[in-house]
């Protein structure tokens, strides 16, 4: 019979094992339960896959911005799609889907991670910061306030990654010398080309004694 | 006119089962299932399976496994497989015993990347080939017997050593470089016991089963990496990444050495490469020519002619028969003040 | 010294981006952010033979996928009307590649599927079970080979220009000639292509687009769904970048159009990365032969440029690669001949600096050449030949201030201590070299419509159809607006991206500030007309009413006679009884213009160190300096020019989109593979203005920008190459492989 996944970090029943009980319901498919798990498998692709698509979903817990939030989502979805598609919040941009423009920049649990390539599921119990939580009600954050004040962005489209990029580069200490922050933020692709004004804004930041993250 | 029928297609984005056990035993059970993977940072697993080169059907969290400890053991420093790129990078004990390592990890990927992948992952990472990529395209190691694309097609950044007909894709990682330079250990779980591979021996040469990056089995579990500590390689030891940009590419070539100096003699060396094979590569000749020789130009020229002796190119990288030697050249200079 | 910087009565101040507060805040919405109920997710199934006819496809798995709402392929397509011409002699109103019209391929990755579900994973899981079969034919892909089987297309745009004596550079003293190569490139803005649409019934639509073109992107839709203008709205109020990748309607639109129609949900359409290498365009690759012969004193006697490049095999793609060869210099025979094969892959489009990005890239090295040649500075060669007048047709400029563009970025950058000699120069191991070229790019104004309305509290609303791929065309309105009428930054606001607003132009071709700025600012003199019309009704300023009596400043009117008679705008629509002043401003080209040539200048400065062992360059240092007309806003001017600097270093030092010719396939189609410059790639930058207003071309004084940004920067860093390293490089990229 078909192994059972040990499952003994969270409570709720796996993937396979809901989505089974679901087929194992469906009357006219009971005796497939007592079929070989190859059989069963095969046979389980041609159920009605939209039914059972609905058991293929995970409770996440996740902080975002500071607010609470439970969701039911599919394991491939990645954070950034669940941060724009289900929760709205499209300040976290894709560039690529990839993990190579650094658009999709969120904080998770404080360090800059790259939110296209991160899973969702596996973001269970952390606390996430877009740009839509960096400001402090009216109050922009002051790497905000230094790329409107140099001009650090045209189209707009990366900024969000940028500025994420840019706090997390100053916290983790590496915003020293113009050399260090363009080093340290390679990883935020900008098309527009506003690097050398994003170099600005980030060094005059980090000379005013960093920034509230 | 030809008619082509064209092959069932991988499935991008698939779902899959996810599960995330807390102890290394239940891992290695939720594992055993022939379509499972562990999943650690995703950097490049997430990558793949967005691209349906990868369709695992279930997916075993080990981010919850304690294994992110970085420790000196005796003469080793002592690395466990979830420690975080990043963490590793600038790690006191890293920036004191092996800052080879930390050169290594920093020229790689981006400081969000390395802030997700892990020691392990790294480890497990698979070429950048771009035939490897595009389902449409042949290549052997992603779909066996399918034929090697890069072969007669676009390899400016493929292999120059160790290639085989079926394949001449690089391992793109810049830490497995300098771990296979500095003699690392890579310790791996299996349920029973824990198996030792010497790095250099844990990734592999393409043969005749490319779909194989390493020696690695299924059911196995990377805990961690041992590293020995050598003072003299820690004072003297020099990562150099050649690539298309600046940051944020894979290297055309790449060059791990350490050296022990004893006045002007070189007492040992250690020498690897990346970007030019299917697995880090170590200059094991080049290593014993200048052993006890002077550390002159004339001497790293000819290490650097010996460790290309048996290189071959495909076309399009050719210049990496003159960009590698150039390179080992330029970093034994750089590391040897000349 | 005297008093240049304060004889202009604007007072200079700095002008954030009226936009900045929304774009570093997460709040400016591109195309696929918005929210509604049901929304439904489209993703692109492409082709994976380049040429050839689909023989059968399979949709049966993707339509079962969980989730899924509909699948459009040719076969099961509800045709719009625009795809079938109505009178057989005429072409169908939808151009170019009509999506799913039949089952013919014209390159690898057409789209010959869309699939809907009711999420992005479902979607794109189910996208991958679709299965084609085809029929394959023979195909190329690349120029080269297309140089050697086929014949370039014909036709009068294609013939062979020759002024003067056709072979004159030959007989000449001095002379260079060299063939010259530059790949594919691709726009890759970072926002990738979006389309999201709503129907409401069967002919309302509402599309939230991805377009440099509100207007034209309106006019696509309604042409190919005969719809009425009120029936399509088209919304674009932040584009993330173009770069020329969305001046037109792409296929994926449609498809997204036609999709949501089928499944009758709002559906959002968005390409992948791999997909904005073949969706959207491209800047096509070319070869090009230039040969220059000039006397021993540096006189250009002759000029001989031919260009080869790509187009599709569906649409003739043009562009003025030859163009700056015969207008940039005084040079009395100069020759060129443009040719342009098709080849299987999709249609090209004008990416930044369209044209005479490619063209002066043999252009300007070869003067450099020839300057080496002449043992002559490269400035003081390019002086030697400054054209006073247009070279093609003799007319004067409205303006030309490159002449002071040269002095004011040599002085920048410090020219004068450039060794003469190549490969001389060492710092820390690394070889050092400097470099310059010439940039040109026509300077154009077009028709625009502006809403203009001076609200009862002073505020001043001005609308148009336009978008804004990144300029920040906003800020600058709001800044011409400022000065013209005196009004503080926070009164003034300028809304776009609206389809049903007064129509504008397609920001493109560097023309958004003349052609919008010209009217704003005779809309502002027509608001001050109407301001003076309307302050009859207030006593304190008794019979006195003509304009020309009165400054506008401060948000009022002040009486230029006697200062202490003053009205604020709000007091002077109070007192006539008005709660607004509201009209439309037409604004169109200077017919003076006949008359002119205009263009705008830049120059660039680099210096590279180049690695003497691993071939690595690195760009130490970049100053440009432009004749742009009048700065409007000095900052975001600034911006712009750095911005297409940046842009030239990837196309100089790593932009190359490679295909496999066997499968006419991409290699390198994604952002880890097809290099553009990253931060540890760009040093600081200096952007110069000459800072002189043309006269003619348009009210403000500005020219255009965008385009000379980048154009002739790929020959700088060639040029600083050589002086480098003694090698001229004359293949794009210049990557380390090329220089060791």
């Amino acid at each position: 019979m078909c192994q059972q996944p040990t499952n003994d970090a969270e409570k709720q029943p796996s993937l396979h094992h809901a989505r089974r009980n679901f087929l194992k319901q469906t009357s006219a498919l009971t005796a497939l339960a007592l079929a070989p798990s190859v059989v069963m498998k095969a046979a389980e692709k041609k159920l009605d896959e939209k039914a059972a698509g609905f058991f293929e979903q995970k409770t996440l817990n996740i902080e975002v911005n500071g607010k609470a939030h439970q969701l039911s989502v599919e394991p491939r979805a990645t954070l950034l799609d669940v941060l724009r598609e289900n929760l709205h919040l499209t300040g976290s941009k894709k560039g690529c889907d990839l993990g190579q423009c650094g658009a999709c920049t969120v904080h998770v649990d404080g360090k800059r991670v790259l939110s296209c390539l991160s899973l969702a599921v596996m973001q269970n119990g952390k606390k996430i910061t877009t740009i839509e939580g960096l400001q402090q009600g009216d109050q922009l954050h002051p790497m905000q306030e230094a790329f409107i004040k140099h001009d650090g962005f045209q189209c707009g489209y990366c900024t969000p990654g940028q500025i994420m990029s840019a706090v997390a580069c100053i916290s983790e200490g590496h915003a020293g010398t113009d050399n260090e922050i363009r080093e340290y933020m390679s990883g935020n692709i900008c098309r527009c080309g506003a690097y050398p004004n994003i170099v600005d804004a980030i060094s005059e930041v980090a000379k005013k004694g960093g920034s509230r993250d | 006119m030809l008619l082509v029928k064209w092959l069932k297609k991988e499935a991008p984005v698939i779902n899959f089962d996810y599960v995330k056990p807390t102890t290394e035993q239940n891992a290695l059970t939720a594992c055993k299932d022939p379509l499972a993977q562990f999943i650690a940072g995703g950097t490049n697993l997430v990558d793949l399976m967005k691209r349906g080169v990868t369709n695992p059907e279930k997916l075993v969290d080990i981010t919850g496994l304690p294994m992110s400890n970085i420790e000196q053991k005796g003469d080793n420093i002592f690395i466990g497989s979830l420690a975080l790129n990043s963490v590793v990078a600038e790690h006191e004990l890293i920036k004191k015993h092996l800052p080879l390592l930390s050169q290594a990890l920093q020229a790689g990927a981006s400081p969000q990347i390395r802030n997700m992948a892990t020691v392990g992952g790294n480890m497990m990472q698979r070429t950048r080939c771009g035939y490897f990529y595009d389902l449409s395209m042949p290549c052997n190691k992603r779909t066996p017997n399918s034929g090697c694309g890069a072969k007669e097609g676009y390899n400016r950044m493929h292999a120059i050593f160790g290639a085989s007909d079926k394949c001449i894709a690089v391992h793109p990682s810049d830490m497995c470089v300098a771990l296979a330079a500095l003699d690392a250990t890579v310790l791996i779980a299996n349920g029973k016991l824990l198996r030792r591979v010497p790095f250099k021996d844990f990734h592999k040469l393409p043969g005749s089963n490319p779909e194989k990056d390493n020696n690695l089995l299924k059911g196995e579990l990377i805990t961690g990496v041992e590293v020995p500590i050598n003072a003299a390689f820690a004072q003297h030891s020099l990562y150099t990444k050649i690539r298309d940009r600046a940051s944020y590419a894979f290297a055309l070539v790449s060059v791990a050495a350490a050296l022990e100096m004893n006045g002007k003699t070189i007492k040992d060396i250690r020498l690897a490469m990346g970007g030019v094979a299917h697995k880090p590569w170590r200059l094991t000749t080049a290593e014993q020519f200048l052993k006890s020789k002077e550390a002159t130009p004339a001497n790293f020229k000819q290490a650097a002619m010996l460790a290309l002796k048996d290189a071959t190119s495909y076309g399009h990288n050719q210049f990496k028969l003159t960009l590698a030697p150039n390179t080992i050249v330029h970093t034994l200079h750089t590391l040897a003040g000349i | 010294m005297g008093n240049y910087f304060f004889d202009s009565a604007t007072v200079f101040e700095e002008l954030d981006r009226v936009d900045g507060k929304a774009k570093v805040t997460g709040q400016a919405k591109y195309s696929a952010e918005y929210e509604m109920p049901g929304l439904a997710y489209g993703v692109i199934v492409g082709a994976n033979i380049s040429k050839g006819t689909i023989a059968a496809i399979d949709i049966n798995a993707a339509e079962k996928a969980p989730g899924v709402l509909g699948v459009v392929t040719h076969l099961n397509i509800t045709k719009p009307a625009g795809y079938i011409a109505a009178d057989a002699t005429k072409p169908a109103a939808v151009r170019g590649l009509k999506v799913f019209d039949d089952n013919v391929i014209h390159f690898n990755g057409q789209p010959i599927a869309l699939v809907m579900a009711d999420s992005f994973e479902r979607a794109t899981h189910a996208a991958s079970l679709i299965k084609a079969q085809y029929n394959k034919e023979t195909f190329s892909t690349g120029l080269e080979q297309a140089m050697k089987d086929e014949k370039p297309l014909e036709g009068n745009q294609y013939k062979e220009s020759i002024r003067g004596e056709k072979d004159a550079w030959k007989n000449a003293a001095v002379k260079v000639e060299g063939t010259y190569t530059m790949p594919n490139q691709v726009h890759n803005p970072m926002e990738m292509h979006a389309t999201t649409v709503k129907w409401e019934g069967d002919d309302k639509v509402t599309v939230w687009e991805k377009t440099q073109g509100v207007k034209s992107t309106q006019r696509d839709i309604m042409q190919a769904f005969a719809l009425t203008e009120k029936n399509v709205q088209v919304n674009t109020l932040y584009v993330g970048g173009g770069f020329g990748a969305a001046l037109r309607t792409w296929p994926h639109a449609m498809a997204a159009l036609i999709g949501a129609k089928k499944i009758g949900k709002p559906l959002k359409v968005v390409l992948t990365r791999m997909q904005m290498f073949t969706l959207v365009g491209y800047r096509p690759e070319a070869i090009q032969k230039i040969a220059i012969g000039a006397d021993n004193d540096g006189k250009l006697i002759g000029m001989m440029h031919e260009a080869n490049a790509v187009t599709s095999n569906y649409e003739n793609f043009t562009e003025n690669i030859v163009k700056m060869t015969r207008a940039l210099y005084s040079c009395a025979n100069v020759t060129t001949k443009y040719n342009v094969y098709p080849v299987e892959l999709s249609t090209p489009t004008w990416m930044r600096g369209p044209g005479e990005a490619t063209g002066s890239f043999p252009l300007e090295c070869a003067l450099d050449e020839l300057s080496y040649q002449l043992k002559m500075d490269p400035i003081e060669l390019r002086l030697k030949n400054y054209a006073e007048t247009d070279p093609e047709n003799g007319k004067p400029y409205s303006s030309k201030f490159l002449k002071e563009a040269y002095q004011l970025g040599a002085d920048k950058f410090g020219w004068k201590d450039r060794h003469p000699i190549p490969n001389t120069m060492m710092e820390n191991g690394w070889k050092v070299g400097v470099g310059m070229s010439t940039g040109i790019f026509g300077a154009f104004r077009n028709e625009a419509k502006l809403g203009l309305k001076l609200m009862a509290d002073g505020t001043l609303i001005m609308q148009t159809a336009v978008s804004d791929s990144g300029p920040g065309t906003a800020t600058a309105m709001t800044k011409i607006a400022a000065d013209a009428m005196g009004l503080p930054y926070n009164k003034i606001k300028f809304e776009l991206g609206d389809s049903s607003l007064p129509p504008g132009p397609t920001q493109g071709g560097s023309s958004s500030t003349s052609t919008v700025g010209a009217a704003v600012s005779t809309g502002c003199v027509t608001l001050q007309k109407k301001l003076a019309e309307a302050a009859k009704s207030s006593p304190v300023f008794g019979h006195i009413v003509a304009v020309e009596n009165f400054l506008f400043q401060n948000g009022e009117m002040v009486l230029k006679t006697d200062p202490t008679k003053k009205l604020s705008y709000s007091e002077v629509l109070k007192n006539a009884g008005m709660t607004s002043i509201e009209f439309i401003e037409n604004s169109g080209r200077n017919p003076a213009m006949e008359k002119y040539s205009a263009y705008s200048y830049a120059v660039h400065f680099v210096k590279v160190l180049v690695h003497p062992l691993t071939g690595v360059v690195k760009i130490a240092k970049a100053v440009v300096a432009g004749d742009a007309g009048k700065i409007v806003s000095p900052k975001t001017a600034k911006s712009q020019m750095i911005g297409g600097v940046v842009g030239g270093i990837g196309g100089a030092l790593m932009e190359e989109s490679v295909i496999d010719e066997r499968y006419g396939r991409w290699i390198n189609n994604n952002f880890a593979d097809y290099h553009v410059p990253v931060h540890a790639d760009v040093p600081a930058i200096e952007a110069v203005f000459v800072d002189k207003p043309d006269p003619i071309l348009n009210p403000v004084g500005s020219k255009g920008m965008g385009e000379i940004a980048l154009i002739g920067f790929a020959a700088a860093v060639a040029n600083a190459v050589y002086h480098a390293t003694g090698k001229r490089i004359r293949e794009l990229p210049i990557t380390p492989d090329k220089l060791i």
